[in-house]
Protein backbone atom coordinates (compact mmCIF):
# COMPACT_ATOMS: atom_id res chain seq x y z
CA UNK A 1 0.00 0.00 0.00
CA UNK A 2 2.62 2.56 1.04
CA UNK A 3 4.92 1.26 -1.71
CA UNK A 4 2.23 1.97 -4.26
CA UNK A 5 1.53 5.38 -2.74
CA UNK A 6 5.22 6.20 -2.87
CA UNK A 7 5.34 5.22 -6.50
CA UNK A 8 2.41 7.47 -7.39
CA UNK A 9 3.88 10.30 -5.35
CA UNK A 10 7.20 9.88 -7.14
CA UNK A 11 5.66 10.10 -10.60
CA UNK A 12 3.69 13.12 -9.49
CA UNK A 13 6.85 14.81 -8.20
CA UNK A 14 8.92 14.24 -11.32
CA UNK A 15 6.06 15.07 -13.69
CA UNK A 16 6.81 18.82 -14.09
CA UNK A 17 10.48 18.20 -14.92
CA UNK A 18 9.77 15.39 -17.36
CA UNK A 19 6.95 17.35 -19.02
CA UNK A 20 9.12 20.46 -19.38
CA UNK A 21 11.96 18.51 -20.99
CA UNK A 22 9.55 16.66 -23.28
CA UNK A 23 7.91 19.90 -24.37
CA UNK A 24 10.97 22.10 -24.81
CA UNK A 25 13.82 19.71 -25.65
CA UNK A 26 12.58 16.34 -26.91
CA UNK A 27 9.60 17.77 -28.81
CA UNK A 28 11.62 20.41 -30.68
CA UNK A 29 14.32 17.81 -31.45
CA UNK A 30 11.70 15.60 -33.07
CA UNK A 31 10.12 18.58 -34.79
CA UNK A 32 13.35 19.72 -36.44
CA UNK A 33 13.88 16.14 -37.62
CA UNK A 34 10.53 15.98 -39.41
CA UNK A 35 10.96 19.53 -40.73
CA UNK A 36 14.26 18.54 -42.33
CA UNK A 37 12.42 15.84 -44.31
CA UNK A 38 9.64 18.20 -45.39
CA UNK A 39 9.65 20.14 -48.61
CA UNK A 40 9.28 23.83 -47.78
CA UNK A 41 8.42 26.45 -50.36
CA UNK A 42 8.21 30.08 -49.28
CA UNK A 43 7.63 29.14 -45.65
CA UNK A 44 4.81 26.72 -46.60
CA UNK A 45 5.17 23.02 -45.90
CA UNK A 46 4.64 21.08 -49.14
CA UNK A 47 4.80 17.39 -48.43
CA UNK A 48 6.76 15.09 -46.15
CA UNK A 49 9.37 12.52 -47.15
CA UNK A 50 12.08 14.18 -49.18
CA UNK A 51 15.82 14.60 -48.90
CA UNK A 52 15.75 17.77 -50.97
CA UNK A 53 16.71 19.90 -47.96
CA UNK A 54 19.86 17.88 -47.46
CA UNK A 55 20.81 17.97 -51.13
CA UNK A 56 20.13 21.73 -51.17
CA UNK A 57 22.36 22.08 -48.11
CA UNK A 58 25.29 20.06 -49.42
CA UNK A 59 25.15 21.73 -52.83
CA UNK A 60 25.51 25.14 -51.16
CA UNK A 61 29.19 26.01 -51.76
CA UNK A 62 29.28 27.54 -48.28
CA UNK A 63 28.45 24.13 -46.73
CA UNK A 64 31.94 22.67 -47.04
CA UNK A 65 33.49 25.91 -45.79
CA UNK A 66 31.18 25.72 -42.76
CA UNK A 67 32.21 22.11 -42.14
CA UNK A 68 35.89 23.02 -42.37
CA UNK A 69 35.43 25.99 -40.01
CA UNK A 70 33.43 23.86 -37.59
CA UNK A 71 36.24 21.29 -37.58
CA UNK A 72 38.77 24.01 -36.72
CA UNK A 73 36.40 25.38 -34.08
CA UNK A 74 35.63 22.07 -32.36
CA UNK A 75 38.79 20.00 -32.89
CA UNK A 76 41.27 22.90 -32.80
CA UNK A 77 39.44 24.51 -29.89
CA UNK A 78 39.26 21.28 -27.89
CA UNK A 79 42.89 20.38 -28.47
CA UNK A 80 44.11 23.85 -27.50
CA UNK A 81 41.82 24.07 -24.46
CA UNK A 82 43.06 20.73 -23.16
CA UNK A 83 46.75 21.46 -23.84
CA UNK A 84 46.67 24.94 -22.31
CA UNK A 85 44.38 23.67 -19.53
CA UNK A 86 46.85 20.87 -18.73
CA UNK A 87 49.70 23.37 -18.50
CA UNK A 88 47.77 25.84 -16.34
CA UNK A 89 46.25 23.02 -14.26
CA UNK A 90 49.70 21.57 -13.54
CA UNK A 91 50.85 24.99 -12.39
CA UNK A 92 47.76 25.51 -10.23
CA UNK A 93 48.33 22.14 -8.57
CA UNK A 94 51.50 23.48 -6.90
CA UNK A 95 50.95 24.16 -3.19
CA UNK A 96 51.20 27.89 -2.57
CA UNK A 97 49.01 30.68 -1.31
CA UNK A 98 49.17 32.33 -4.71
CA UNK A 99 47.91 29.28 -6.63
CA UNK A 100 45.03 28.94 -4.14
CA UNK A 101 43.99 32.49 -4.95
CA UNK A 102 44.38 31.88 -8.67
CA UNK A 103 42.25 28.76 -8.53
CA UNK A 104 39.34 30.96 -7.41
CA UNK A 105 40.06 33.80 -9.83
CA UNK A 106 40.56 31.65 -12.90
CA UNK A 107 36.87 30.78 -13.15
CA UNK A 108 35.94 34.37 -13.95
CA UNK A 109 36.04 33.93 -17.76
CA UNK A 110 33.89 30.84 -17.37
CA UNK A 111 31.07 32.59 -15.50
CA UNK A 112 30.98 35.87 -17.43
CA UNK A 113 28.14 36.07 -19.99
CA UNK A 114 29.51 35.17 -23.43
CA UNK A 115 28.09 38.41 -24.83
CA UNK A 116 30.39 40.32 -22.44
CA UNK A 117 33.37 38.14 -23.39
CA UNK A 118 32.67 38.71 -27.08
CA UNK A 119 32.56 42.48 -26.59
CA UNK A 120 35.72 42.57 -24.47
CA UNK A 121 37.73 40.70 -27.12
CA UNK A 122 36.14 42.61 -29.97
CA UNK A 123 37.44 45.77 -28.33
CA UNK A 124 40.96 44.39 -27.84
CA UNK A 125 41.02 43.10 -31.43
CA UNK A 126 39.51 46.26 -32.95
CA UNK A 127 40.89 46.78 -36.45
CA UNK A 128 41.91 50.42 -35.94
CA UNK A 129 42.32 51.14 -32.25
CA UNK A 130 42.49 47.62 -30.75
CA UNK A 131 45.20 47.31 -28.12
CA UNK A 132 46.53 44.00 -29.48
CA UNK A 133 47.01 45.18 -33.06
CA UNK A 134 48.39 48.54 -31.92
CA UNK A 135 50.86 46.96 -29.48
CA UNK A 136 52.13 44.55 -32.12
CA UNK A 137 52.65 47.42 -34.53
CA UNK A 138 54.25 49.89 -32.11
CA UNK A 139 56.71 47.29 -30.84
CA UNK A 140 57.68 46.60 -34.44
CA UNK A 141 56.51 42.99 -34.50
CA UNK A 142 54.18 43.70 -37.41
CA UNK A 143 54.53 46.34 -40.09
CA UNK A 144 50.93 47.45 -40.07
CA UNK A 145 47.95 47.02 -37.77
CA UNK A 146 46.50 43.55 -38.25
CA UNK A 147 42.73 43.29 -38.43
CA UNK A 148 42.36 39.92 -36.71
CA UNK A 149 38.61 39.70 -37.19
CA UNK A 150 38.63 41.22 -40.68
CA UNK A 151 41.19 38.90 -42.29
CA UNK A 152 39.60 35.70 -43.68
CA UNK A 153 42.84 33.79 -43.09
CA UNK A 154 43.12 34.78 -39.43
CA UNK A 155 39.56 35.09 -38.22
CA UNK A 156 38.84 31.43 -37.42
CA UNK A 157 42.02 30.97 -35.39
CA UNK A 158 41.44 34.28 -33.66
CA UNK A 159 38.05 32.97 -32.52
CA UNK A 160 39.74 29.81 -31.25
CA UNK A 161 42.10 31.96 -29.14
CA UNK A 162 39.12 33.73 -27.56
CA UNK A 163 37.45 30.35 -27.04
CA UNK A 164 40.51 29.15 -25.11
CA UNK A 165 40.23 32.15 -22.79
CA UNK A 166 36.61 31.30 -22.10
CA UNK A 167 36.68 27.49 -21.84
CA UNK A 168 40.21 26.62 -20.67
CA UNK A 169 39.74 27.67 -16.99
CA UNK A 170 37.38 24.84 -16.10
CA UNK A 171 39.55 22.30 -17.95
CA UNK A 172 42.52 23.59 -15.93
CA UNK A 173 40.59 23.36 -12.67
CA UNK A 174 39.36 19.81 -13.27
CA UNK A 175 42.85 18.64 -14.26
CA UNK A 176 44.32 20.51 -11.28
CA UNK A 177 41.99 18.60 -8.95
CA UNK A 178 42.97 15.33 -10.66
CA UNK A 179 46.70 16.08 -10.38
CA UNK A 180 46.36 17.00 -6.71
CA UNK A 181 44.76 13.64 -6.00
CA UNK A 182 47.73 11.69 -7.43
CA UNK A 183 49.18 9.78 -4.43
CA UNK A 184 52.28 11.53 -3.06
CA UNK A 185 54.10 8.26 -2.36
CA UNK A 186 54.05 7.31 -6.06
CA UNK A 187 55.72 10.59 -6.99
CA UNK A 188 58.15 10.23 -4.09
CA UNK A 189 59.03 6.68 -5.16
CA UNK A 190 59.72 7.86 -8.71
CA UNK A 191 61.91 10.64 -7.33
CA UNK A 192 63.90 8.10 -5.27
CA UNK A 193 64.41 6.05 -8.41
CA UNK A 194 65.99 9.11 -10.00
CA UNK A 195 63.14 10.20 -12.31
CA UNK A 196 63.43 13.79 -13.53
CA UNK A 197 60.56 16.24 -13.09
CA UNK A 198 59.44 15.59 -16.67
CA UNK A 199 59.64 11.83 -16.25
CA UNK A 200 57.60 12.03 -13.04
CA UNK A 201 54.99 14.05 -14.89
CA UNK A 202 54.94 11.82 -17.95
CA UNK A 203 55.08 8.40 -16.27
CA UNK A 204 53.39 8.99 -12.89
CA UNK A 205 51.04 11.98 -13.15
CA UNK A 206 49.69 11.44 -16.69
CA UNK A 207 48.70 7.75 -16.20
CA UNK A 208 46.98 8.71 -12.95
CA UNK A 209 44.91 11.48 -14.54
CA UNK A 210 44.27 9.67 -17.83
CA UNK A 211 40.59 9.19 -17.08
CA UNK A 212 39.99 12.85 -16.20
CA UNK A 213 41.98 13.90 -19.23
CA UNK A 214 39.85 11.82 -21.63
CA UNK A 215 36.57 12.82 -19.98
CA UNK A 216 37.43 16.51 -20.00
CA UNK A 217 38.45 16.31 -23.67
CA UNK A 218 35.09 14.89 -24.72
CA UNK A 219 33.18 17.30 -22.46
CA UNK A 220 35.07 20.24 -23.98
CA UNK A 221 33.89 19.10 -27.39
CA UNK A 222 30.28 19.21 -26.19
CA UNK A 223 30.74 22.67 -24.63
CA UNK A 224 32.43 24.06 -27.73
CA UNK A 225 29.77 22.61 -30.06
CA UNK A 226 27.13 24.39 -27.96
CA UNK A 227 28.91 27.76 -28.01
CA UNK A 228 27.05 30.16 -30.27
CA UNK A 229 26.98 33.73 -28.93
CA UNK A 230 30.75 34.18 -28.92
CA UNK A 231 31.40 33.67 -32.66
CA UNK A 232 28.05 35.18 -33.67
CA UNK A 233 28.63 38.48 -31.86
CA UNK A 234 32.32 38.73 -32.69
CA UNK A 235 32.05 38.13 -36.44
CA UNK A 236 28.50 37.16 -37.42
CA UNK A 237 30.14 34.44 -39.53
CA UNK A 238 32.10 36.92 -41.60
CA UNK A 239 34.01 38.21 -43.36
CA UNK A 240 32.42 36.46 -46.36
CA UNK A 241 31.59 33.29 -44.35
CA UNK A 242 35.24 32.90 -43.35
CA UNK A 243 34.16 32.23 -39.75
CA UNK A 244 30.77 30.67 -40.46
CA UNK A 245 30.34 27.58 -38.27
CA UNK A 246 27.35 25.22 -37.91
CA UNK A 247 25.73 27.19 -35.10
CA UNK A 248 25.99 30.58 -36.82
CA UNK A 249 24.92 29.07 -40.15
CA UNK A 250 21.78 27.59 -38.58
CA UNK A 251 20.94 30.93 -36.97
CA UNK A 252 21.53 32.92 -40.14
CA UNK A 253 19.63 30.55 -42.42
CA UNK A 254 16.70 30.37 -39.95
CA UNK A 255 16.25 33.97 -38.93
CA UNK A 256 17.94 36.15 -41.54
CA UNK A 257 17.39 34.24 -44.79
CA UNK A 258 14.32 32.21 -43.66
CA UNK A 259 15.66 29.10 -45.43
CA UNK A 260 13.99 26.77 -42.96
CA UNK A 261 14.60 23.66 -45.06
CA UNK A 262 18.34 24.13 -45.22
CA UNK A 263 18.47 25.31 -41.60
CA UNK A 264 16.63 22.23 -40.33
CA UNK A 265 18.86 19.92 -42.39
CA UNK A 266 21.94 21.52 -40.83
CA UNK A 267 20.32 21.27 -37.37
CA UNK A 268 19.88 17.53 -37.87
CA UNK A 269 23.53 17.13 -38.90
CA UNK A 270 24.46 19.12 -35.80
CA UNK A 271 22.30 16.87 -33.58
CA UNK A 272 23.76 13.69 -35.08
CA UNK A 273 27.26 15.03 -34.45
CA UNK A 274 26.36 15.94 -30.86
CA UNK A 275 24.78 12.52 -30.34
CA UNK A 276 27.98 10.79 -31.40
CA UNK A 277 30.08 12.92 -29.04
CA UNK A 278 27.59 12.27 -26.21
CA UNK A 279 27.70 8.55 -27.05
CA UNK A 280 31.48 8.64 -26.83
CA UNK A 281 31.19 10.41 -23.49
CA UNK A 282 28.75 7.83 -22.10
CA UNK A 283 31.04 5.04 -23.29
CA UNK A 284 34.07 6.57 -21.57
CA UNK A 285 32.06 7.27 -18.43
CA UNK A 286 30.30 3.89 -18.32
CA UNK A 287 31.91 2.96 -15.01
CA UNK A 288 30.66 6.05 -13.20
CA UNK A 289 27.17 5.71 -14.71
CA UNK A 290 27.01 2.14 -13.47
CA UNK A 291 27.96 3.19 -9.95
CA UNK A 292 25.39 5.98 -10.10
CA UNK A 293 22.68 3.45 -10.79
CA UNK A 294 23.62 1.14 -7.96
CA UNK A 295 23.24 3.86 -5.32
CA UNK B 1 73.49 27.67 -0.13
CA UNK B 2 69.94 26.47 -0.53
CA UNK B 3 68.64 30.05 -0.46
CA UNK B 4 69.31 31.15 -4.03
CA UNK B 5 67.48 28.30 -5.81
CA UNK B 6 64.56 28.76 -3.46
CA UNK B 7 64.33 32.50 -4.20
CA UNK B 8 64.61 31.75 -7.90
CA UNK B 9 61.88 29.14 -7.65
CA UNK B 10 59.66 31.58 -5.80
CA UNK B 11 60.32 34.28 -8.40
CA UNK B 12 59.53 31.96 -11.30
CA UNK B 13 56.35 30.79 -9.59
CA UNK B 14 55.18 34.37 -8.97
CA UNK B 15 56.00 35.41 -12.49
CA UNK B 16 53.94 32.60 -14.05
CA UNK B 17 51.12 33.34 -11.59
CA UNK B 18 51.19 37.01 -12.49
CA UNK B 19 51.06 36.27 -16.21
CA UNK B 20 48.03 33.99 -15.71
CA UNK B 21 46.28 36.58 -13.52
CA UNK B 22 46.83 39.33 -16.11
CA UNK B 23 45.67 37.02 -18.91
CA UNK B 24 42.46 36.28 -17.00
CA UNK B 25 41.69 39.82 -15.88
CA UNK B 26 42.97 42.09 -18.62
CA UNK B 27 40.27 41.63 -21.33
CA UNK B 28 37.45 42.47 -18.97
CA UNK B 29 39.42 45.21 -17.18
CA UNK B 30 40.29 46.88 -20.50
CA UNK B 31 36.62 47.10 -21.52
CA UNK B 32 35.78 48.40 -18.02
CA UNK B 33 38.37 51.19 -18.47
CA UNK B 34 36.85 52.12 -21.83
CA UNK B 35 33.54 52.89 -20.11
CA UNK B 36 35.17 55.90 -18.37
CA UNK B 37 36.88 57.31 -21.46
CA UNK B 38 35.64 60.02 -23.82
CA UNK B 39 34.82 59.40 -27.46
CA UNK B 40 37.85 61.46 -28.59
CA UNK B 41 40.17 59.48 -26.35
CA UNK B 42 38.89 56.11 -27.61
CA UNK B 43 39.44 57.09 -31.24
CA UNK B 44 42.89 58.59 -30.69
CA UNK B 45 46.25 56.96 -31.34
CA UNK B 46 48.50 56.14 -29.58
CA UNK B 47 46.21 54.40 -27.11
CA UNK B 48 46.03 55.94 -23.63
CA UNK B 49 45.95 53.34 -20.90
CA UNK B 50 44.20 55.13 -18.02
CA UNK B 51 41.25 57.44 -18.80
CA UNK B 52 42.67 60.98 -19.13
CA UNK B 53 39.51 62.65 -17.86
CA UNK B 54 37.37 59.90 -16.28
CA UNK B 55 33.69 60.47 -16.97
CA UNK B 56 30.44 58.71 -16.14
CA UNK B 57 28.70 60.07 -19.23
CA UNK B 58 28.29 56.61 -20.80
CA UNK B 59 26.51 55.26 -17.72
CA UNK B 60 24.31 58.37 -17.58
CA UNK B 61 23.38 57.86 -21.23
CA UNK B 62 22.30 54.28 -20.55
CA UNK B 63 20.18 55.21 -17.55
CA UNK B 64 18.46 58.32 -18.85
CA UNK B 65 16.30 57.87 -21.94
CA UNK B 66 18.70 59.18 -24.60
CA UNK B 67 18.95 58.55 -28.29
CA UNK B 68 22.25 57.37 -29.71
CA UNK B 69 22.38 57.17 -33.49
CA UNK B 70 18.60 57.25 -33.60
CA UNK B 71 18.16 54.36 -31.19
CA UNK B 72 16.64 54.79 -27.76
CA UNK B 73 18.77 53.42 -24.96
CA UNK B 74 16.46 52.26 -22.18
CA UNK B 75 18.62 50.19 -19.89
CA UNK B 76 16.47 50.35 -16.73
CA UNK B 77 13.83 48.51 -18.74
CA UNK B 78 16.31 45.90 -20.07
CA UNK B 79 17.69 45.31 -16.58
CA UNK B 80 14.17 44.93 -15.17
CA UNK B 81 13.26 42.39 -17.85
CA UNK B 82 16.42 40.37 -17.29
CA UNK B 83 15.87 40.27 -13.53
CA UNK B 84 12.24 39.27 -13.99
CA UNK B 85 13.09 36.40 -16.34
CA UNK B 86 16.13 35.16 -14.41
CA UNK B 87 14.51 35.32 -10.96
CA UNK B 88 11.15 33.83 -12.00
CA UNK B 89 12.75 30.89 -13.74
CA UNK B 90 15.15 30.38 -10.82
CA UNK B 91 12.17 30.09 -8.45
CA UNK B 92 10.45 27.59 -10.76
CA UNK B 93 13.61 25.55 -11.21
CA UNK B 94 14.41 25.33 -7.50
CA UNK B 95 10.82 24.46 -6.58
CA UNK B 96 10.20 21.76 -9.18
CA UNK B 97 13.84 20.62 -9.05
CA UNK B 98 13.47 19.99 -5.33
CA UNK B 99 10.28 17.97 -5.82
CA UNK B 100 11.84 15.83 -8.52
CA UNK B 101 15.21 15.66 -6.80
CA UNK B 102 13.53 14.25 -3.69
CA UNK B 103 11.73 11.60 -5.72
CA UNK B 104 14.94 10.55 -7.49
CA UNK B 105 16.90 10.42 -4.26
CA UNK B 106 14.42 8.84 -1.88
CA UNK B 107 11.59 7.01 -3.62
CA UNK B 108 11.69 3.78 -5.58
CA UNK B 109 9.89 3.60 -8.88
CA UNK B 110 10.40 1.74 -12.14
CA UNK B 111 12.66 3.57 -14.60
CA UNK B 112 14.13 5.89 -11.99
CA UNK B 113 17.78 5.79 -13.05
CA UNK B 114 16.91 5.69 -16.72
CA UNK B 115 14.74 8.81 -16.47
CA UNK B 116 17.37 10.72 -14.48
CA UNK B 117 20.05 9.72 -16.99
CA UNK B 118 17.83 10.76 -19.88
CA UNK B 119 17.18 14.15 -18.28
CA UNK B 120 20.90 14.75 -17.86
CA UNK B 121 21.68 13.73 -21.42
CA UNK B 122 18.97 16.06 -22.73
CA UNK B 123 21.05 18.95 -21.32
CA UNK B 124 23.79 18.26 -23.83
CA UNK B 125 21.46 18.84 -26.78
CA UNK B 126 20.40 22.36 -25.88
CA UNK B 127 22.13 24.28 -28.61
CA UNK B 128 21.80 25.95 -31.97
CA UNK B 129 19.98 22.93 -33.42
CA UNK B 130 16.95 23.70 -31.23
CA UNK B 131 16.67 27.38 -32.23
CA UNK B 132 14.37 26.92 -35.22
CA UNK B 133 11.95 24.35 -33.72
CA UNK B 134 11.77 26.37 -30.48
CA UNK B 135 10.85 29.47 -32.45
CA UNK B 136 8.14 27.50 -34.27
CA UNK B 137 6.84 26.00 -31.02
CA UNK B 138 6.66 29.36 -29.28
CA UNK B 139 4.90 30.99 -32.23
CA UNK B 140 2.41 28.15 -32.26
CA UNK B 141 1.50 28.44 -28.58
CA UNK B 142 1.52 32.23 -28.71
CA UNK B 143 4.47 32.72 -26.34
CA UNK B 144 6.83 34.21 -28.88
CA UNK B 145 7.94 37.74 -27.90
CA UNK B 146 6.83 37.07 -24.34
CA UNK B 147 8.94 37.07 -21.17
CA UNK B 148 6.73 34.24 -19.87
CA UNK B 149 7.79 32.09 -22.82
CA UNK B 150 11.44 32.59 -21.94
CA UNK B 151 10.77 31.85 -18.26
CA UNK B 152 9.26 28.49 -19.26
CA UNK B 153 12.01 27.72 -21.76
CA UNK B 154 14.86 28.55 -19.37
CA UNK B 155 13.17 26.54 -16.63
CA UNK B 156 12.94 23.51 -18.92
CA UNK B 157 16.60 23.92 -19.86
CA UNK B 158 17.72 24.36 -16.26
CA UNK B 159 15.59 21.75 -14.47
CA UNK B 160 17.59 18.59 -15.27
CA UNK B 161 20.80 19.92 -13.76
CA UNK B 162 19.04 21.43 -10.72
CA UNK B 163 17.19 18.15 -10.16
CA UNK B 164 20.40 16.19 -10.38
CA UNK B 165 22.41 18.42 -8.04
CA UNK B 166 19.58 18.45 -5.46
CA UNK B 167 19.09 14.68 -5.75
CA UNK B 168 22.81 14.02 -5.23
CA UNK B 169 22.87 16.12 -2.10
CA UNK B 170 19.67 14.56 -0.70
CA UNK B 171 21.28 11.13 -1.04
CA UNK B 172 23.93 12.24 1.45
CA UNK B 173 21.35 12.99 4.13
CA UNK B 174 20.76 9.96 6.43
CA UNK B 175 17.41 8.30 5.87
CA UNK B 176 17.06 7.67 9.61
CA UNK B 177 16.33 11.34 10.29
CA UNK B 178 13.33 11.20 8.02
CA UNK B 179 12.18 7.79 9.15
CA UNK B 180 12.10 8.89 12.77
CA UNK B 181 10.05 11.96 11.85
CA UNK B 182 7.59 9.74 9.99
CA UNK B 183 7.52 7.37 12.96
CA UNK B 184 6.45 10.36 15.07
CA UNK B 185 3.49 10.84 12.76
CA UNK B 186 4.80 13.27 10.13
CA UNK B 187 3.62 12.61 6.58
CA UNK B 188 6.20 12.14 3.85
CA UNK B 189 5.72 15.66 2.57
CA UNK B 190 5.95 17.10 6.07
CA UNK B 191 9.15 15.25 6.81
CA UNK B 192 10.54 16.37 3.48
CA UNK B 193 9.75 20.03 4.07
CA UNK B 194 10.66 20.21 7.76
CA UNK B 195 13.48 17.70 8.19
CA UNK B 196 15.22 17.09 4.88
CA UNK B 197 15.09 20.41 3.04
CA UNK B 198 16.71 22.52 5.77
CA UNK B 199 19.70 20.16 5.56
CA UNK B 200 19.79 20.46 1.78
CA UNK B 201 19.93 24.27 1.76
CA UNK B 202 23.49 24.45 0.36
CA UNK B 203 22.45 22.36 -2.65
CA UNK B 204 19.38 24.54 -3.19
CA UNK B 205 21.58 27.65 -3.11
CA UNK B 206 24.01 26.06 -5.59
CA UNK B 207 21.18 25.14 -7.94
CA UNK B 208 19.64 28.63 -7.66
CA UNK B 209 22.92 30.43 -8.29
CA UNK B 210 23.74 28.28 -11.26
CA UNK B 211 20.40 28.77 -12.83
CA UNK B 212 20.35 32.51 -12.22
CA UNK B 213 23.74 32.94 -13.88
CA UNK B 214 22.70 30.89 -16.91
CA UNK B 215 19.34 32.60 -17.34
CA UNK B 216 20.79 36.11 -16.92
CA UNK B 217 23.51 35.39 -19.50
CA UNK B 218 21.44 33.58 -22.12
CA UNK B 219 21.50 35.22 -25.54
CA UNK B 220 20.60 32.92 -28.46
CA UNK B 221 17.03 31.97 -27.55
CA UNK B 222 16.21 35.43 -26.17
CA UNK B 223 17.38 37.02 -29.41
CA UNK B 224 15.17 34.87 -31.66
CA UNK B 225 12.09 35.07 -29.44
CA UNK B 226 11.95 38.63 -28.13
CA UNK B 227 11.09 41.16 -30.81
CA UNK B 228 9.54 44.25 -29.26
CA UNK B 229 11.83 46.71 -27.50
CA UNK B 230 9.91 46.65 -24.25
CA UNK B 231 10.54 42.90 -23.82
CA UNK B 232 14.26 42.76 -24.57
CA UNK B 233 16.92 41.66 -22.10
CA UNK B 234 20.37 43.04 -21.24
CA UNK B 235 22.25 40.51 -23.36
CA UNK B 236 20.23 41.48 -26.45
CA UNK B 237 20.76 45.15 -25.63
CA UNK B 238 24.51 44.67 -25.38
CA UNK B 239 24.69 42.54 -28.53
CA UNK B 240 22.76 45.18 -30.50
CA UNK B 241 25.66 47.57 -29.86
CA UNK B 242 27.73 45.58 -32.37
CA UNK B 243 25.82 47.19 -35.20
CA UNK B 244 25.02 50.46 -33.44
CA UNK B 245 28.54 51.38 -32.35
CA UNK B 246 31.82 50.74 -34.13
CA UNK B 247 34.05 53.11 -32.17
CA UNK B 248 31.82 54.25 -29.29
CA UNK B 249 33.12 51.63 -26.89
CA UNK B 250 32.39 53.79 -23.84
CA UNK B 251 28.75 52.70 -24.18
CA UNK B 252 29.74 49.10 -24.86
CA UNK B 253 32.01 49.15 -21.79
CA UNK B 254 29.35 50.66 -19.55
CA UNK B 255 26.70 48.20 -20.75
CA UNK B 256 29.07 45.22 -20.44
CA UNK B 257 29.87 46.29 -16.88
CA UNK B 258 26.15 46.35 -16.06
CA UNK B 259 25.61 42.92 -17.62
CA UNK B 260 28.62 41.43 -15.83
CA UNK B 261 27.97 42.99 -12.40
CA UNK B 262 25.23 40.66 -11.01
CA UNK B 263 27.22 37.64 -12.24
CA UNK B 264 30.43 38.89 -10.60
CA UNK B 265 28.57 39.51 -7.32
CA UNK B 266 27.13 35.98 -7.35
CA UNK B 267 30.55 34.62 -8.26
CA UNK B 268 32.51 36.40 -5.54
CA UNK B 269 30.01 36.10 -2.70
CA UNK B 270 28.90 32.58 -3.49
CA UNK B 271 32.27 31.14 -4.52
CA UNK B 272 31.90 28.16 -2.20
CA UNK B 273 28.55 27.07 -3.65
CA UNK B 274 29.55 27.97 -7.14
CA UNK B 275 32.68 25.85 -7.33
CA UNK B 276 30.81 22.92 -5.86
CA UNK B 277 28.23 23.09 -8.62
CA UNK B 278 30.84 23.68 -11.27
CA UNK B 279 32.89 20.60 -10.46
CA UNK B 280 29.75 18.50 -10.07
CA UNK B 281 28.35 19.86 -13.32
CA UNK B 282 31.59 19.22 -15.15
CA UNK B 283 31.56 15.55 -14.29
CA UNK B 284 28.07 15.15 -15.70
CA UNK B 285 28.49 17.50 -18.64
Amino acid sequence: MTMQNDRLLAYFMILPVVAAVLAFVIGPTYNVGTLSLTKIVMGQERGFGTFSNFTALTSDPVFWLVMKNTAIWILGGTLMCVLVGLGVGTFLAIDSRMTTGLRALILLPWVLPDVVTAMAWKWMLHGQVGIIGQTLESTGLTEETISFLGDPKLVMWTLVVVLIWRKMPLVALILCAAIRSVPDDQIEAARMDGATAFERFRFVVIPNIAFSLTAVTVISMIWITAEFALPWIMTGGGPANASQIMATYIYQQSFEFFNWGVASAMSVINLVMLASIVGLYLYINRRSWASEGSK
Amino acid sequence: MNETPRTLYWLALSLVGLVIAIYILFPIFWLFLASFKTQAELAALPISFWPEAPTLDAYKALFSPTHQKGQLLDWPRLIGNSFFIAISSTILVVFFGTLAGYAFARLHFPGRDLILGGLLISRMFQGAALLLPTYRLMSMIGLQDSPIGLVLLYSAFGLPFATWIIASSLREIPRELEESAMMDGASRLQSMALVVLPLATPALITAAMWHFVGAWSEFAFASILLESNENKTVTIGLASFVELFTLEFQFVGAAATIVALPIMLVFFFGQRYFTRGLLAGAVKG
